[in-house]
Protein backbone atom coordinates (compact mmCIF):
# COMPACT_ATOMS: atom_id res chain seq x y z
CA UNK A 1 0.00 0.00 0.00
CA UNK A 2 0.91 3.14 -0.94
CA UNK A 3 1.48 6.36 1.01
CA UNK A 4 -1.63 7.77 -0.49
CA UNK A 5 -3.47 4.48 -0.46
CA UNK A 6 -2.54 4.35 3.01
CA UNK A 7 -4.39 8.47 3.67
CA UNK A 8 -6.85 7.30 1.62
CA UNK A 9 -8.43 4.29 3.33
CA UNK A 10 -7.79 6.22 6.86
CA UNK A 11 -10.44 9.21 5.45
CA UNK A 12 -12.49 6.09 4.09
CA UNK A 13 -12.49 4.18 7.23
CA UNK A 14 -13.26 7.82 9.12
CA UNK A 15 -15.83 9.17 7.08
CA UNK A 16 -19.16 9.84 8.63
CA UNK A 17 -20.88 9.02 5.14
CA UNK A 18 -21.35 5.78 3.32
CA UNK A 19 -18.73 5.02 1.37
CA UNK A 20 -19.52 2.07 -0.57
CA UNK A 21 -16.90 -0.09 -3.54
CA UNK A 22 -18.88 -1.63 -6.26
CA UNK A 23 -18.06 -3.29 -9.59
CA UNK A 24 -19.64 -2.07 -12.76
CA UNK A 25 -22.59 -4.41 -12.40
CA UNK A 26 -23.36 -2.86 -9.08
CA UNK A 27 -21.90 -6.18 -6.64
CA UNK A 28 -20.28 -4.33 -3.65
CA UNK A 29 -16.62 -4.96 -2.96
CA UNK A 30 -15.95 -2.41 -0.07
CA UNK A 31 -18.11 -1.72 3.22
CA UNK A 32 -16.92 1.15 5.15
CA UNK A 33 -17.33 1.37 9.25
CA UNK A 34 -20.42 4.47 8.61
CA UNK A 35 -21.97 2.10 5.89
CA UNK A 36 -21.68 -0.27 8.50
CA UNK A 37 -23.34 2.17 11.04
CA UNK A 38 -26.22 3.87 8.83
CA UNK A 39 -27.51 0.91 7.00
CA UNK A 40 -27.03 -1.77 9.73
CA UNK A 41 -25.31 -4.86 7.99
CA UNK A 42 -21.69 -5.76 8.47
CA UNK A 43 -18.77 -5.64 5.38
CA UNK A 44 -19.07 -9.74 6.41
CA UNK A 45 -22.70 -9.42 5.07
CA UNK A 46 -22.65 -7.65 1.83
CA UNK A 47 -19.58 -7.79 0.32
CA UNK A 48 -19.92 -10.11 -2.92
CA UNK A 49 -23.95 -9.06 -2.81
CA UNK A 50 -25.34 -7.37 -5.59
CA UNK A 51 -26.34 -3.34 -3.63
CA UNK A 52 -29.88 -3.83 -4.10
CA UNK A 53 -30.50 -4.99 -0.62
CA UNK A 54 -29.90 -1.15 0.06
CA UNK A 55 -32.36 0.67 -1.95
CA UNK A 56 -36.25 0.09 -0.98
CA UNK A 57 -38.13 -2.67 -3.35
CA UNK A 58 -40.40 -0.01 -5.05
CA UNK A 59 -36.88 2.02 -6.05
CA UNK A 60 -34.71 -1.43 -7.41
CA UNK A 61 -35.49 0.48 -10.90
CA UNK A 62 -33.22 3.30 -9.45
CA UNK A 63 -30.06 0.79 -9.67
CA UNK A 64 -30.27 -0.48 -12.72
CA UNK A 65 -30.77 2.80 -14.51
CA UNK A 66 -27.26 3.88 -12.61
CA UNK A 67 -25.52 0.77 -13.94
CA UNK A 68 -27.45 1.45 -17.26
CA UNK A 69 -25.71 4.83 -17.04
CA UNK A 70 -22.41 3.22 -15.86
CA UNK A 71 -22.40 1.09 -18.63
CA UNK A 72 -22.68 3.36 -21.43
CA UNK A 73 -19.80 5.47 -19.69
CA UNK A 74 -22.20 7.91 -18.49
CA UNK A 75 -22.16 10.26 -15.40
CA UNK A 76 -24.56 10.01 -12.32
CA UNK A 77 -25.73 12.95 -11.23
CA UNK A 78 -25.65 13.62 -7.25
CA UNK A 79 -29.24 13.54 -5.79
CA UNK A 80 -31.66 13.13 -2.88
CA UNK A 81 -33.66 9.39 -2.78
CA UNK A 82 -34.65 7.30 -0.12
CA UNK A 83 -32.27 3.81 0.94
CA UNK A 84 -33.24 0.53 3.25
CA UNK A 85 -31.98 -0.19 6.29
CA UNK A 86 -31.23 -3.77 7.02
CA UNK A 87 -34.39 -3.69 9.27
CA UNK A 88 -36.31 -2.56 6.59
CA UNK A 89 -36.68 0.66 7.55
CA UNK A 90 -36.06 3.51 5.12
CA UNK A 91 -33.86 7.11 5.32
CA UNK A 92 -33.72 10.13 3.14
CA UNK A 93 -30.26 9.64 1.14
CA UNK A 94 -28.09 12.51 -0.12
CA UNK A 95 -26.01 9.98 -3.02
CA UNK A 96 -23.02 11.05 -5.15
CA UNK A 97 -21.76 8.31 -7.42
CA UNK A 98 -18.19 8.48 -9.14
CA UNK A 99 -16.49 6.13 -11.28
CA UNK A 100 -13.29 4.37 -10.43
CA UNK A 101 -10.94 3.99 -13.73
CA UNK A 102 -7.25 2.65 -13.81
CA UNK A 103 -4.71 4.51 -15.07
CA UNK A 104 -4.88 3.66 -18.69
CA UNK A 105 -8.79 4.81 -18.43
CA UNK A 106 -10.16 1.70 -17.87
CA UNK A 107 -13.27 1.55 -16.07
CA UNK A 108 -12.74 -0.79 -12.70
CA UNK A 109 -16.47 0.11 -10.69
CA UNK A 110 -18.32 2.60 -8.97
CA UNK A 111 -17.67 4.24 -5.77
CA UNK A 112 -20.98 5.67 -4.11
CA UNK A 113 -20.80 8.28 -0.75
CA UNK A 114 -24.45 8.07 1.12
CA UNK A 115 -25.20 10.64 3.36
CA UNK A 116 -28.29 10.29 5.90
CA UNK A 117 -30.17 13.50 5.78
CA UNK A 118 -32.62 12.95 8.05
CA UNK A 119 -31.64 15.13 10.44
CA UNK A 120 -30.87 17.81 7.64
CA UNK A 121 -34.88 16.81 6.55
CA UNK A 122 -35.99 17.61 9.87
CA UNK A 123 -34.38 20.84 9.96
CA UNK A 124 -35.50 22.11 6.55
CA UNK A 125 -39.37 21.01 7.44
CA UNK A 126 -38.90 22.54 10.77
CA UNK A 127 -37.58 25.47 8.92
CA UNK A 128 -40.52 25.31 6.45
CA UNK A 129 -43.09 24.49 9.24
CA UNK A 130 -41.66 28.15 11.19
CA UNK A 131 -42.26 29.72 7.72
CA UNK A 132 -45.34 28.54 7.24
CA UNK A 133 -46.81 29.60 10.90
CA UNK A 134 -44.80 33.37 10.07
CA UNK A 135 -46.68 33.55 6.87
CA UNK A 136 -50.20 32.64 8.74
CA UNK A 137 -49.22 35.51 11.56
CA UNK A 138 -48.87 38.20 9.03
CA UNK A 139 -51.70 37.01 7.03
CA UNK A 140 -53.28 37.46 10.56
CA UNK A 141 -51.75 40.68 11.61
CA UNK A 142 -52.99 42.07 7.68
CA UNK A 143 -56.60 41.14 8.99
CA UNK A 144 -55.85 42.70 12.29
CA UNK A 145 -54.60 45.52 10.80
CA UNK A 146 -57.78 45.89 8.34
CA UNK A 147 -60.11 45.26 10.88
CA UNK A 148 -58.67 47.77 13.21
CA UNK A 149 -58.66 50.21 10.94
CA UNK A 150 -62.30 49.34 9.90
CA UNK A 151 -63.54 48.90 12.95
CA UNK A 152 -62.38 50.97 15.90
CA UNK A 153 -63.01 53.92 13.80
CA UNK A 154 -66.63 53.44 13.06
CA UNK A 155 -67.59 54.25 16.87
CA UNK A 156 -64.79 56.77 16.25
CA UNK A 157 -66.96 58.43 13.16
CA UNK A 158 -70.31 58.43 15.26
CA UNK A 159 -68.46 60.47 17.99
CA UNK A 160 -66.72 63.05 15.68
CA UNK A 161 -69.93 63.24 13.45
CA UNK A 162 -72.40 63.52 15.79
CA UNK A 163 -70.66 65.77 18.01
CA UNK A 164 -70.16 68.63 15.29
CA UNK A 165 -74.23 67.83 14.16
CA UNK A 166 -74.80 68.41 17.72
CA UNK A 167 -72.45 71.63 17.21
CA UNK A 168 -73.98 72.43 14.01
CA UNK A 169 -77.45 71.39 14.09
CA UNK A 170 -78.03 72.65 18.14
CA UNK A 171 -75.40 75.20 18.77
CA UNK A 172 -77.78 77.70 18.95
CA UNK A 173 -79.53 75.97 22.01
CA UNK A 174 -76.09 74.52 23.90
CA UNK A 175 -74.18 77.26 26.09
CA UNK A 176 -70.84 78.20 26.09
CA UNK A 177 -70.51 75.47 28.51
CA UNK A 178 -72.15 72.87 26.38
CA UNK A 179 -70.59 74.15 23.15
CA UNK A 180 -67.08 73.20 24.44
CA UNK A 181 -68.11 69.91 25.68
CA UNK A 182 -69.11 68.90 22.78
CA UNK A 183 -65.84 70.07 21.00
CA UNK A 184 -63.96 68.46 23.39
CA UNK A 185 -65.78 65.05 22.50
CA UNK A 186 -65.68 65.66 18.89
CA UNK A 187 -61.30 66.68 19.25
CA UNK A 188 -60.74 63.58 21.41
CA UNK A 189 -62.08 61.59 18.38
CA UNK A 190 -60.27 62.94 16.65
CA UNK A 191 -57.10 62.53 18.04
CA UNK A 192 -58.16 58.67 18.63
CA UNK A 193 -58.30 58.46 15.30
CA UNK A 194 -54.71 60.23 14.33
CA UNK A 195 -53.49 57.60 16.84
CA UNK A 196 -54.88 54.99 15.13
CA UNK A 197 -53.60 56.18 11.87
CA UNK A 198 -49.95 56.25 12.75
CA UNK A 199 -50.46 52.90 14.45
CA UNK A 200 -50.93 51.53 11.56
CA UNK A 201 -48.31 53.75 9.47
CA UNK A 202 -46.54 52.18 11.71
CA UNK A 203 -46.74 48.44 11.46
CA UNK A 204 -46.78 48.94 7.54
CA UNK A 205 -43.63 50.35 7.65
CA UNK A 206 -42.76 47.85 9.68
CA UNK A 207 -43.88 45.45 6.59
CA UNK A 208 -43.76 47.01 3.59
CA UNK A 209 -41.24 45.49 1.21
CA UNK A 210 -38.10 47.62 0.46
CA UNK A 211 -37.26 48.68 -2.84
CA UNK A 212 -33.68 50.16 -2.39
CA UNK A 213 -32.06 52.57 -4.66
CA UNK A 214 -29.77 55.45 -4.99
CA UNK A 215 -30.97 58.40 -2.73
CA UNK A 216 -29.81 61.88 -2.21
CA UNK A 217 -30.68 62.42 1.15
CA UNK A 218 -29.88 65.96 0.72
CA UNK A 219 -32.53 66.71 -1.68
CA UNK A 220 -34.96 65.14 -0.27
CA UNK A 221 -34.25 67.10 2.98
CA UNK A 222 -34.05 70.62 1.47
CA UNK A 223 -37.63 69.50 0.00
CA UNK A 224 -38.71 68.46 3.28
CA UNK A 225 -37.42 72.01 5.11
CA UNK A 226 -38.92 73.75 2.12
CA UNK A 227 -42.45 72.15 2.88
CA UNK A 228 -41.78 73.07 6.61
CA UNK A 229 -41.05 76.35 5.71
CA UNK A 230 -44.28 76.79 3.06
CA UNK A 231 -46.62 75.54 6.12
CA UNK A 232 -45.90 77.83 8.25
CA UNK A 233 -44.42 80.98 6.21
CA UNK A 234 -43.91 83.29 9.81
CA UNK A 235 -41.56 81.00 11.02
CA UNK A 236 -37.41 82.24 11.07
CA UNK A 237 -35.60 78.85 11.16
CA UNK A 238 -32.20 78.63 9.52
CA UNK A 239 -31.44 74.63 7.87
CA UNK A 240 -27.92 73.66 7.01
CA UNK A 241 -28.26 70.93 5.22
CA UNK A 242 -25.47 68.98 3.78
CA UNK A 243 -25.68 67.58 -0.14
CA UNK A 244 -25.53 65.25 -1.53
CA UNK A 245 -25.44 62.60 0.72
CA UNK A 246 -25.54 59.58 -1.25
CA UNK A 247 -27.46 56.21 0.21
CA UNK A 248 -28.99 53.32 -1.09
CA UNK A 249 -32.43 52.89 0.60
CA UNK A 250 -36.46 52.80 -0.32
CA UNK A 251 -36.99 56.37 -1.16
CA UNK A 252 -40.10 56.47 0.31
CA UNK A 253 -39.79 55.01 3.25
CA UNK A 254 -36.31 56.84 4.00
CA UNK A 255 -38.26 60.18 3.33
CA UNK A 256 -40.90 59.50 6.19
CA UNK A 257 -37.59 59.30 8.79
CA UNK A 258 -36.37 62.90 7.12
CA UNK A 259 -39.93 64.08 7.58
CA UNK A 260 -39.77 62.56 10.62
CA UNK A 261 -36.88 64.29 12.05
CA UNK A 262 -36.77 67.84 10.12
CA UNK A 263 -39.92 67.99 11.11
CA UNK A 264 -39.80 66.79 15.24
CA UNK A 265 -36.78 69.40 14.57
CA UNK A 266 -39.39 71.78 13.53
CA UNK A 267 -41.82 71.40 16.22
CA UNK A 268 -39.15 71.42 18.94
CA UNK A 269 -37.62 74.85 17.66
CA UNK A 270 -41.17 76.72 17.82
CA UNK A 271 -40.41 78.53 20.95
CA UNK A 272 -37.05 79.64 19.78
CA UNK A 273 -36.49 83.03 18.43
CA UNK A 274 -33.19 81.74 16.38
CA UNK A 275 -33.95 78.09 15.58
CA UNK A 276 -31.62 76.36 13.45
CA UNK A 277 -32.07 72.69 12.33
CA UNK A 278 -28.82 70.91 10.40
CA UNK A 279 -28.86 68.02 8.23
CA UNK A 280 -25.32 66.27 7.99
CA UNK A 281 -23.27 63.23 8.48
CA UNK A 282 -19.98 62.30 10.16
CA UNK A 283 -17.84 59.71 9.17
CA UNK A 284 -17.27 56.32 10.82
CA UNK A 285 -14.90 54.21 8.76
CA UNK A 286 -16.50 51.18 8.51
CA UNK A 287 -18.94 51.40 5.41
CA UNK A 288 -21.71 52.81 6.80
CA UNK A 289 -22.83 56.49 6.86
CA UNK A 290 -23.82 58.20 9.74
CA UNK A 291 -26.50 61.00 9.22
CA UNK A 292 -27.79 63.37 12.10
CA UNK A 293 -30.32 65.71 12.28
CA UNK A 294 -29.52 68.36 14.93
CA UNK A 295 -31.77 71.20 16.17
CA UNK A 296 -31.48 73.68 19.17
CA UNK A 297 -34.65 73.28 20.44
CA UNK A 298 -36.54 71.99 23.95
CA UNK A 299 -33.92 69.24 23.82
CA UNK A 300 -34.90 66.01 26.38
CA UNK A 301 -33.55 64.75 29.29
CA UNK A 302 -31.47 62.06 28.48
CA UNK A 303 -32.61 60.43 31.38
CA UNK A 304 -35.71 58.71 29.16
CA UNK A 305 -33.47 58.66 26.05
CA UNK A 306 -34.56 54.94 26.20
CA UNK A 307 -38.32 55.65 25.84
CA UNK A 308 -38.14 58.38 22.87
CA UNK A 309 -37.98 55.02 20.17
CA UNK A 310 -40.69 53.50 21.97
CA UNK A 311 -44.25 53.85 20.52
CA UNK A 312 -46.82 56.02 22.29
CA UNK A 313 -43.82 57.32 24.74
CA UNK A 314 -43.87 60.72 24.71
CA UNK A 315 -41.26 63.14 26.74
CA UNK A 316 -43.69 66.05 26.81
CA UNK A 317 -47.19 66.58 27.25
CA UNK A 318 -49.50 67.74 23.90
CA UNK A 319 -49.87 70.73 25.45
CA UNK A 320 -46.18 71.70 25.03
CA UNK A 321 -45.99 69.77 22.09
CA UNK A 322 -48.34 68.20 19.69
CA UNK A 323 -47.98 64.60 18.67
CA UNK A 324 -48.63 61.04 18.73
CA UNK A 325 -45.29 59.21 19.71
CA UNK A 326 -45.09 57.17 16.58
CA UNK A 327 -42.42 59.16 14.58
CA UNK A 328 -39.82 57.84 16.37
CA UNK A 329 -40.59 54.38 16.24
CA UNK A 330 -41.10 54.73 13.08
CA UNK A 331 -37.70 55.97 12.64
CA UNK A 332 -36.70 53.09 14.49
CA UNK A 333 -38.05 50.53 12.44
CA UNK A 334 -37.45 51.90 8.74
CA UNK A 335 -33.50 52.41 9.77
CA UNK A 336 -33.64 48.73 11.17
CA UNK A 337 -35.21 47.50 8.47
CA UNK A 338 -32.39 49.30 6.25
CA UNK A 339 -29.50 47.68 8.94
CA UNK A 340 -29.08 50.28 10.13
CA UNK A 341 -29.09 52.08 14.03
CA UNK A 342 -30.72 55.27 15.50
CA UNK A 343 -30.02 56.77 18.36
CA UNK A 344 -30.33 60.41 19.90
CA UNK A 345 -28.52 62.88 21.81
CA UNK A 346 -29.70 66.05 24.07
CA UNK A 347 -30.04 67.93 27.38
CA UNK A 348 -33.39 69.79 28.05
CA UNK A 349 -33.34 73.18 26.75
CA UNK A 350 -29.95 72.84 24.67
CA UNK A 351 -31.76 70.94 21.53
CA UNK A 352 -31.23 67.57 20.25
CA UNK A 353 -29.46 65.52 17.39
CA UNK A 354 -30.81 61.99 15.81
CA UNK A 355 -28.66 60.13 14.29
CA UNK A 356 -28.93 57.12 11.98
CA UNK A 357 -27.24 54.87 10.19
CA UNK A 358 -27.25 53.70 6.57
CA UNK A 359 -25.25 51.12 4.81
CA UNK A 360 -23.53 53.36 1.76
CA UNK A 361 -20.59 52.67 -0.82
CA UNK A 362 -20.55 55.65 -3.63
CA UNK A 363 -22.72 54.90 -6.00
CA UNK A 364 -20.11 53.34 -9.83
CA UNK B 1 -85.70 66.53 -15.14
CA UNK B 2 -86.67 63.87 -13.09
CA UNK B 3 -84.18 63.04 -10.37
CA UNK B 4 -83.13 59.33 -9.66
CA UNK B 5 -82.98 58.04 -6.69
CA UNK B 6 -79.34 57.37 -4.58
CA UNK B 7 -78.46 54.21 -3.22
CA UNK B 8 -76.75 54.20 0.04
CA UNK B 9 -74.79 50.65 0.59
CA UNK B 10 -73.99 51.25 4.26
CA UNK B 11 -74.42 48.73 7.47
CA UNK B 12 -73.47 50.84 10.41
CA UNK B 13 -77.14 52.97 10.90
CA UNK B 14 -74.92 55.84 12.77
CA UNK B 15 -72.81 56.28 9.31
CA UNK B 16 -75.91 56.04 7.72
CA UNK B 17 -77.72 58.69 9.96
CA UNK B 18 -74.44 60.57 9.17
CA UNK B 19 -74.34 60.33 5.45
CA UNK B 20 -78.10 61.16 5.13
CA UNK B 21 -77.02 64.00 7.24
CA UNK B 22 -74.37 65.22 4.85
CA UNK B 23 -76.08 64.67 1.91
CA UNK B 24 -79.22 67.09 3.15
CA UNK B 25 -76.10 69.85 4.25
CA UNK B 26 -75.32 69.24 0.44
CA UNK B 27 -78.79 70.39 -1.04
CA UNK B 28 -78.91 66.75 -2.68
CA UNK B 29 -82.45 66.01 -2.06
CA UNK B 30 -82.76 63.14 -4.32
CA UNK B 31 -84.83 59.78 -2.73
CA UNK B 32 -82.16 58.05 -0.78
CA UNK B 33 -83.02 54.18 -0.14
CA UNK B 34 -80.60 52.39 1.83
CA UNK B 35 -79.46 48.89 1.88
CA UNK B 36 -78.02 47.45 4.70
CA UNK B 37 -75.28 44.86 3.31
CA UNK B 38 -74.58 43.84 -0.08
CA UNK B 39 -77.28 41.45 -0.59
CA UNK B 40 -79.91 44.10 -0.26
CA UNK B 41 -77.66 46.49 -2.03
CA UNK B 42 -77.86 43.65 -5.28
CA UNK B 43 -81.24 43.16 -4.65
CA UNK B 44 -82.02 47.06 -5.13
CA UNK B 45 -80.29 47.28 -8.10
CA UNK B 46 -81.00 44.02 -10.28
CA UNK B 47 -84.68 43.13 -8.83
CA UNK B 48 -87.45 43.71 -11.67
CA UNK B 49 -90.55 44.80 -10.66
CA UNK B 50 -93.32 46.43 -12.95
CA UNK B 51 -91.97 49.66 -13.54
CA UNK B 52 -88.93 47.22 -14.37
CA UNK B 53 -85.95 48.03 -12.34
CA UNK B 54 -84.93 51.29 -10.88
CA UNK B 55 -82.18 53.15 -11.96
CA UNK B 56 -79.64 55.09 -9.50
CA UNK B 57 -78.34 58.23 -10.40
CA UNK B 58 -75.33 57.62 -7.88
CA UNK B 59 -74.58 54.53 -5.69
CA UNK B 60 -72.87 55.34 -2.42
CA UNK B 61 -71.19 52.16 -1.37
CA UNK B 62 -69.45 50.77 1.95
CA UNK B 63 -66.39 48.14 1.21
CA UNK B 64 -67.03 45.97 4.58
CA UNK B 65 -70.40 44.61 4.41
CA UNK B 66 -72.38 41.77 5.35
CA UNK B 67 -72.82 38.73 3.04
CA UNK B 68 -71.85 40.67 0.05
CA UNK B 69 -68.60 43.00 -0.10
CA UNK B 70 -68.43 46.52 -1.81
CA UNK B 71 -65.88 45.52 -4.29
CA UNK B 72 -68.29 42.49 -5.12
CA UNK B 73 -71.02 44.59 -5.29
CA UNK B 74 -69.14 47.13 -7.51
CA UNK B 75 -68.19 44.06 -10.10
CA UNK B 76 -71.44 43.12 -10.19
CA UNK B 77 -72.63 46.54 -11.02
CA UNK B 78 -69.93 46.73 -13.89
CA UNK B 79 -70.38 43.28 -15.67
CA UNK B 80 -74.05 44.38 -15.77
CA UNK B 81 -74.91 46.33 -18.73
CA UNK B 82 -77.59 48.71 -17.09
CA UNK B 83 -75.64 49.40 -14.00
CA UNK B 84 -71.93 49.42 -16.42
CA UNK B 85 -71.93 53.21 -16.44
CA UNK B 86 -73.49 54.08 -12.35
CA UNK B 87 -71.65 56.81 -10.89
CA UNK B 88 -70.02 55.04 -7.69
CA UNK B 89 -68.57 56.94 -4.85
CA UNK B 90 -66.79 54.56 -2.38
CA UNK B 91 -67.31 55.48 1.49
CA UNK B 92 -63.45 54.19 3.02
CA UNK B 93 -63.00 54.40 6.37
CA UNK B 94 -59.25 54.36 6.45
CA UNK B 95 -56.14 55.12 3.89
CA UNK B 96 -55.42 51.55 4.28
CA UNK B 97 -59.21 50.41 2.51
CA UNK B 98 -58.59 53.52 0.05
CA UNK B 99 -55.28 51.29 -0.87
CA UNK B 100 -56.79 48.38 -1.25
CA UNK B 101 -60.01 49.37 -3.18
CA UNK B 102 -57.65 51.60 -5.73
CA UNK B 103 -56.24 48.46 -6.53
CA UNK B 104 -59.21 47.58 -7.95
CA UNK B 105 -58.70 48.35 -12.12
CA UNK B 106 -62.93 48.19 -12.77
CA UNK B 107 -63.04 50.87 -10.23
CA UNK B 108 -65.29 53.22 -8.52
CA UNK B 109 -65.89 56.66 -9.68
CA UNK B 110 -64.23 58.04 -6.39
CA UNK B 111 -63.56 57.85 -2.93
CA UNK B 112 -65.32 59.80 0.28
CA UNK B 113 -63.28 59.01 3.53
CA UNK B 114 -65.87 58.58 6.37
CA UNK B 115 -67.83 60.01 7.85
CA UNK B 116 -68.55 61.73 4.78
CA UNK B 117 -67.10 65.35 4.83
CA UNK B 118 -68.87 68.03 2.84
CA UNK B 119 -66.19 69.45 1.26
CA UNK B 120 -64.99 66.12 -0.06
CA UNK B 121 -68.51 64.96 -0.85
CA UNK B 122 -68.98 68.05 -3.08
CA UNK B 123 -65.62 67.65 -4.77
CA UNK B 124 -66.45 64.37 -5.60
CA UNK B 125 -69.84 65.09 -7.02
CA UNK B 126 -68.48 67.72 -8.69
CA UNK B 127 -65.62 65.75 -10.12
CA UNK B 128 -68.06 63.51 -10.59
CA UNK B 129 -70.02 65.71 -13.25
CA UNK B 130 -73.21 64.69 -11.11
CA UNK B 131 -74.82 68.11 -9.80
CA UNK B 132 -76.84 68.03 -13.28
CA UNK B 133 -78.23 64.76 -11.90
CA UNK B 134 -78.66 65.24 -8.26
CA UNK B 135 -81.38 67.83 -7.41
CA UNK B 136 -79.82 71.10 -5.55
CA UNK B 137 -81.16 73.70 -4.26
CA UNK B 138 -81.17 76.98 -5.98
CA UNK B 139 -80.89 78.65 -3.30
CA UNK B 140 -78.63 77.54 0.37
CA UNK B 141 -81.10 77.40 3.55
Amino acid sequence: MTHLQFLAAIVVSASEDAIVGKTVDGVITSWNPAAERIFGYTEQEVIGRPQSFMCPPELAGEFAEIVGRISRGESVPQGDTVRRRKDGTTFPASVSVSLIRSEDGTLMGVSSITRDITEQRKRADRLLEANKSLLEANKNLEAFTYSVSHDLRAPLRALSGFSEALLEDYGDVLDEQGQEYAKRIRAASEQMATLIDDLLHLSRVARAELHPQWVDLGTEAARIAEELQNHEPDRNVHFAIERPVRVRADRTLIRTVLENLLGNAWKFTSGRDEASIEFGTRPTGDGTICCYVRDNGAGFDPQYVGKLFTPFQRLHTTREFPGTGVGLASVQAIVARHGGRAWAEGAVGEGATFFFTLDTKEPK
Amino acid sequence: MTTRPILLVEDNPDDVSLTLRALKKNHILNDVTVAYDGAEALECLFKEDSGGRTSYGLVLLDLKLPKVDGLEVLRRMRADEHTQTTPVVILTSSGLEEDIAAGYHDGANAFVRKPVNFGEFAVAINTLGMFWLLLNETVPE
